[in-house]
């Protein structure tokens, strides 16, 4: 009896350890896997975002009267490595520093993020290689200087300069031979597509490829990049239905350039594209998760249409700050800096390009103000 | 299972587990430490509080293991529970829970270490956030300090020295 009772009691205590320590084996793993890469990163991350400009910084700047003096103000800036060797003082010149110095942010992402997710840096800088070929090839269509157009960041930043300098509309196909950008450009000089529709499928084929990456990921960071994704889209496919309403274009047109893969459904899509003028598309809109922008902003819409893709870029920045808040470890932080880092470059250019057009300081703040 | 088995994994367990869990969210957060430091040197002594917060579980862990030692007699004497009756594999047990229950509540060191590591990311941003994060951090260490009262409850009760 006796020996029958010390053995039950050693099974039960025996049983008890094996499930205990496989739980909190497995639990413990997984906290580590899903937190423990973002740690450094995102630390490091909050840090540069302390070094972020405040509106004071850009009143400052706005005061500079001379590029010489902006360039003085950022002394005590992360720009200043940038800025120092210059060979021209110019707003082009400072343009392309800005551009450089995002590029490394992107770089710099791309290093210390944990590699289940760094390649979506990867792929958001691809975005640049879409935006540089597109306006380059379109520069060339119209016989202008395409070097104009482009900024140096990317992934293909050299081939994108070739570009720019080609000769002739056949040497861009060469530039471009085994790169996802060929077969577009292909149909392109065939005439097969307009160069309208060649922007709109090489950035349906960029978003298709953000998206399908936002897809394969786990978790908070599937929600996370999926959500920055089909903002994004929504941004775009909104502002090509507003943009084409407001001259007056039929659904037909607009049908081809929408993107799809955001929020809006492809039928609600379908019905703006539908619709008359563009304030018909912002009554349809209130009844959308946007309806707080439209309301909001609704005279500056019919006034001018980029007042929405200055919204909705301000409703992103707030709801990756609002994912940030929520998700601290996790791959919003690095993706909320980079959206405040390319709006402080966005209106740092501004100022630069201000500066030099003679701008008094009222303005340039203004205008900085404006911008998202 | 023989009583001294029950007593040293206990014993083990209490300051092993608390040990790993401690070197985990000291890990973590000193991840995060090096990253606010890496972008601003200043960011070294807020860092440096906040990632020593999750070192205690371990020091409870090892508290419960000299307890764990001394009322068994492994420590000052010879082994208390030898033989193999009901009445000592009770009581190796319940020291094997007291340590277990050190052990487990220690493995609060990794969230207090990944509330660390945001808060260290938080106060790199806004250096006013200091206080507040480290009682954000603070909160985790509850459960350990409720496991070590507890097992401190079990082994006086339940063995007694």
């Amino acid at each position: 009896m006796r020996k029958v009772e010390v053995s039950t009691i050693t099974a039960i205590l025996d049983t008890s350890l094996a499930v205990i320590f496989t739980w909190v084996a497995y639990k413990t793993g997984q906290i580590l896997w899903k937190y423990t890469p973002y740690s450094y990163p995102n630390a490091r991350i909050r840090a540069m975002e302390a070094r972020l400009f405040t509106e004071q910084k850009f009143n400052e700047l706005a005061e500079s009267k001379t590029l010489n003096n902006f360039i003085m103000n950022l002394e005590d800036s992360d720009y200043k490595p940038y800025l120092t060797s210059l060979p021209v003082l110019n707003s082009e010149s400072i343009d392309r520093a800005l551009d450089r110095a995002l590029a490394d942010t992107y770089e710099l992402f791309y290093r210390i993020l944990p590699k289940r997710s760094r390649e979506f840096f990867k792929l958001l800088l691809e975005e640049w290689d879409v935006r540089n070929i597109t306006s380059s090839v379109k520069a060339k269509l119209r016989g202008e200087v395409a070097r104009d157009y482009i900024s140096e960041i990317g992934t293909m930043v050299e081939k994108v300069k070739a570009i720019a300098d080609a000769k002739s509309l056949e040497e861009i196909l060469v530039i471009l031979e085994g790169t996802e950008y060929e077969e577009p450009y292909q149909k392109l000089l065939l005439k097969e597509i307009t160069p309208e529709e060649f922007e709109t499928e090489l950035y349906k084929n960029h978003y298709l490829k953000l998206s399908k990456y936002a897809a394969t990921r786990k978790d908070e960071e599937k929600k996370i990049l999926q959500e920055f994704v089909k903002l994004k889209i929504d941004k775009i496919n909104l502002s090509t239905i507003l943009r084409g309403k407001a001259h007056g274009l039929g659904a037909d047109k607009l049908r081809d350039s929408l993107i799809p893969g955001g929020k809006v459904k492809r039928k609600t899509l379908e019905a703006l594209a539908n619709m008359e003028d563009v304030e018909m598309v912002l009554a349809e809109l209130d009844s959308t998760e946007y309806s707080g922008i439209i309301r909001e902003h609704r005279e500056e819409i019919l006034e001018d249409i980029s007042a929405f893709e200055k919204a909705f870029d301000r409703y992103i920045l707030q709801r990756m700050a609002e994912l940030t808040r929520f998700y601290p470890l996790s791959i919003a932080v690095p993706l909320n800096y980079i959206l405040q880092k390319e709006s402080e470059i966005r209106k740092l250019k501004a100022v630069t390009k201000l500066i030099e057009d003679g701008a008094k300081p009222e303005i340039i703040k203004r205008v900085v103000g404006e911008l998202p | 299972m023989e009583p001294i088995v029950y007593v040293a994994l206990g014993a083990a367990l209490a300051a092993g587990i608390a040990g790993a869990a401690s070197s985990f969210g000291v890990g973590i957060a000193g991840a995060a430490a090096a990253g606010a430091v890496a972008e601003d040197e200043k960011n070294f002594r807020n860092a440096l509080v906040l990632q020593g917060l999750p070192m205690t579980q371990s020091i409870y862990g090892l508290i419960t293991l000299f307890l764990i030692a001394l009322v068994s007699g492994i420590l000052g004497g010879g082994f208390k529970f030898a033989e193999t009756t009901t009445e000592n594999i009770i009581k190796a047990a319940i020291l094997l829970g007291a340590g277990l229950t050190v052990g487990l509540t220690g493995l609060s060191a990794i969230p207090q270490g990944i509330i660390a590591s945001a808060g260290i990311g938080a106060v790199s941003k806004n250096p006013k956030t200091f206080t507040q994060a480290i009682i954000f951090a603070a909160m985790a260490e509850t459960m350990a300090i409720f496991g070590l009262v507890g097992a401190l409850i079990l082994i006086i009760t339940g063995v007694g020295f």
